[in-house]
């Protein structure tokens, strides 16, 4: 294979810059296209990732459907309702261990490694961003959505996302420039410009706190008075942002879910002709656990308004706690 | 030819003494399978629907959508039963918008969501169904509910089990609460009191605390994920008879429970409901919920 990663320069520049292009079914769509400066050969790295990433997500799915045949010990993280089971770890180690065999030198930020101590630190270095099972809770009751989530940056930035909803067998990718996609066919956000016509995805999430709980019902209600056709909580953030991609939804906005829960769907959403901003409309940033991902400005603009804001401990915090 | 004839004779009418035999021994498994049939059909024309655009309506406020698919599909099962049945009764979602009554009498009875979520359908959100219970004397006989975009075909006849795609059924037999997975819908309510009191329940569900709660939107498929395992109970003040008859008989079949919001016994024109996995979690969600009130599908508000 050429493009090997120890042998590439680290440094090279980026250029963005916003480009329409043709999708595959001949309609028009826009999206940051990064021109960079590296070899080719960079190009067929990124492809070999997204291969290997598809490959390794579906291996992955196939050892949660065979463990949603049999019982599911679920045992508790931070409190009596963020859930882990032993298949969350041990499709965390699959996906870890099948990496480092074809990548020695790369990084990763894994949801159930990071629970066990490992450093939560997004880098330039290639990294994996990896969230085994999200959907847990999903996962434990069988209710139909569970997703394997690999996100994978270069110098910060996600450059190739892959979202295996196993139960709908339904594979999301994206590559940056290159579209969104599910099962090989090309995704596109909602056209809807109206947000009384829209459907708004968000959780009530797993902080039972009264404070944060209070806040999250405020959003909610000021979001139905809008009002908006219908709220809808599938119960995995990778999925939901799948939703907004596949245009099924018009916007999804959640605070306290973690940078492995959105970091392959941020691509997807962005890649399908949506945007990803933080809550309160800025910039997003995947280590402050807020994200609204949308199909169009003039949508989030209208939800921004509405989100009552407030700020859990970062994922890159030295003390990760909920 | 004399004899031949006689012998003729004798053959249909045994003929027809079996059939008259296999009748009475359960006179509406022949609804039952010619029901599967057509809710099978109106499914394939939701799902055909969904690959052109979808022009919405709005019936009581902008958030009471409608569609000419919700009515065509309505039409296509009343008309089809009406050349099989002719003297069967109907309460269709639709019928009813349009100025039938919805009174529930005793003779055999079709009520009939063509599309329960509507809103889901408009958005292509993957829960869609077409739900039709059956009651004669006022009792469910039979529940049909189809989960068209998700090709899941969930069936219950009274005493024979409830099934998806031919595969028995069963609820999780949950007794605790704090491991529950809970099904409700949010929706706005022009009463500022009511939206109020709609989301402490949610609230007070979330925070006794349960594992999490989750807002499919359609309410028939909410009550046959409770049916298959996959959630543990499902409550709603607010919806119709036709949301809810179809899909009573299937979570009964599969071993759960369901009851009126206050606890007591189910009333399928009261317009509210709690479906559950054990009687233990319907009492629970019974004390955990306000109540407030939605009207009556067999009165006028």
């Amino acid at each position: 294979m050429t493009g090997k990663w120890e042998e590439t320069a680290p440094a090279f520049t980026v250029f963005p810059e916003r480009k329409s292009w043709t999708l595959p079914n001949g309609s028009q769509s826009s999206s940051t296209i990064t021109q960079q400066s590296h070899p080719s050969n960079m190009a067929d790295s990124l492809q070999t990732v997204m291969d290997y990433a598809v490959a390794v997500a579906r291996k992955a799915g196939e050892v949660v459907q065979t463990a949603l045949a049999g019982d599911r010990k679920v045992m508790t993280k931070s409190s009596a309702v963020d859930l882990v089971t032993q298949t969350d770890q041990k499709v965390e180690k699959l996906i870890i261990q099948s990496v480092k065999e074809k990548f020695p030198t790369h990084r990763f930020i894994g949801e159930e490694s990071v629970a066990a101590g490992e450093a939560c630190e997004l880098t330039n270095e290639p990294t994996w961003i990896i969230d085994p099972i999200d959907g847990t809770t999903n996962f434990v009751h069988s209710f139909p959505f569970v997703a394997v989530s690999i996100g994978f940056s270069v110098n910060k930035q996600v450059e190739v996302g892959v979202v295996y909803s196993c139960l709908e067998d339904k594979m999301f990718t994206a590559r940056r420039g290159r579209g969104a996609f599910c099962n090989g066919e090309p995704l596109q956000v909602s056209e809807q410009t109206d947000v009384h016509q829209s459907i708004i995805a968000t959780e009530f999430g797993s902080n039972r706190d009264p404070e944060v709980v209070d806040k999250i019902f405020c959003s909610m209600k000021n979001v139905l008075k809008l009002p908006v056709h219908g709220v809808r909580s599938a119960g995995t953030a990778a999925i939901n942002m799948c939703l907004v991609a596949s245009g099924c939804v018009e916007a999804y906005y959640e605070i306290g879910m973690h940078v492995w829960d959105i970091a392959a769907g941020s691509l997807i959403v962005s890649e399908a002709g949506g945007l990803v901003l933080d809550v309160d409309g800025g910039q997003v940033d995947l280590m402050s656990r807020r994200v609204l991902a949308a199909n169009n400005r003039s949508i989030a603009e209208k939800i921004v308004k509405e989100i009552v804001l407030f700020r859990p401990p970062r994922d890159d915090a030295l003390d990760h706690k909920q | 030819m004399r004899g031949r004839f006689t012998v003729n004779l004798q053959v249909r009418r045994a003929h027809h003494q079996l059939l008259f035999c296999i009748n009475m021994s359960d006179p509406w498994q022949e609804c039952m399978e010619f029901c599967k049939e057509l809710t099978k059909q109106a499914g394939k024309m939701i799902c055909e629907a969904l690959q052109k655009d979808i022009a919405v309506m709005q019936k009581s406020s902008p958030v009471d959508l409608v569609t000419e698919t919700d009515q065509k599909v309505e039409q296509l099962i009343i008309s089809s039963i009406k050349e099989k049945y002719p003297t069967h009764s109907f309460i269709g979602e639709e019928s009813v918008a349009a100025g039938a009554p919805s009174v529930l009498t005793d003779n055999p009875t079709w009520i009939i969501d063509p599309v329960d979520g509507t809103t889901n359908f408009v958005h292509r959100f993957p829960f869609v169904s077409v739900s039709v219970g059956f009651t004669v004397h006022k009792e469910i006989e039979f529940g049909i509910v189809y989960s068209c975009m998700e090709d899941k075909m969930y069936t219950a006849r009274r005493g024979k089990g409830a099934f998806c795609n031919g595969v028995p059924i069963k609820v999780s037999g949950l007794e605790d609460i704090s491991q529950s997975l809970v099904l409700t819908e949010v929706g706005f309510k022009q009463d500022a009191e009511h939206f109020t009191a709609m989301m402490d329940n949610i609230r007070t569900i979330l925070t006794i605390p349960v594992h999490g709660i989750r807002c499919p939107g359609s309410a028939a498929v909410n009550m046959c994920l409770v049916a298959s395992g996959v959630a543990d109970a499902y409550y709603h003040m607010g919806i119709h008879c036709w949301d809810m008859a179809g899909g009573a008989a299937i979570v009964t079949e599969a071993g759960g429970v369901i009851v009126d919001i206050s606890g007591g016994p189910f009333d399928l024109m009261s317009r509210r409901l709690i479906v559950a996995s054990s009687r233990t979690i319907a009492e629970r969600i019974s004390k955990a919920l306000t109540q407030f009130p939605v009207g009556r599908d067999d009165k006028d508000d």
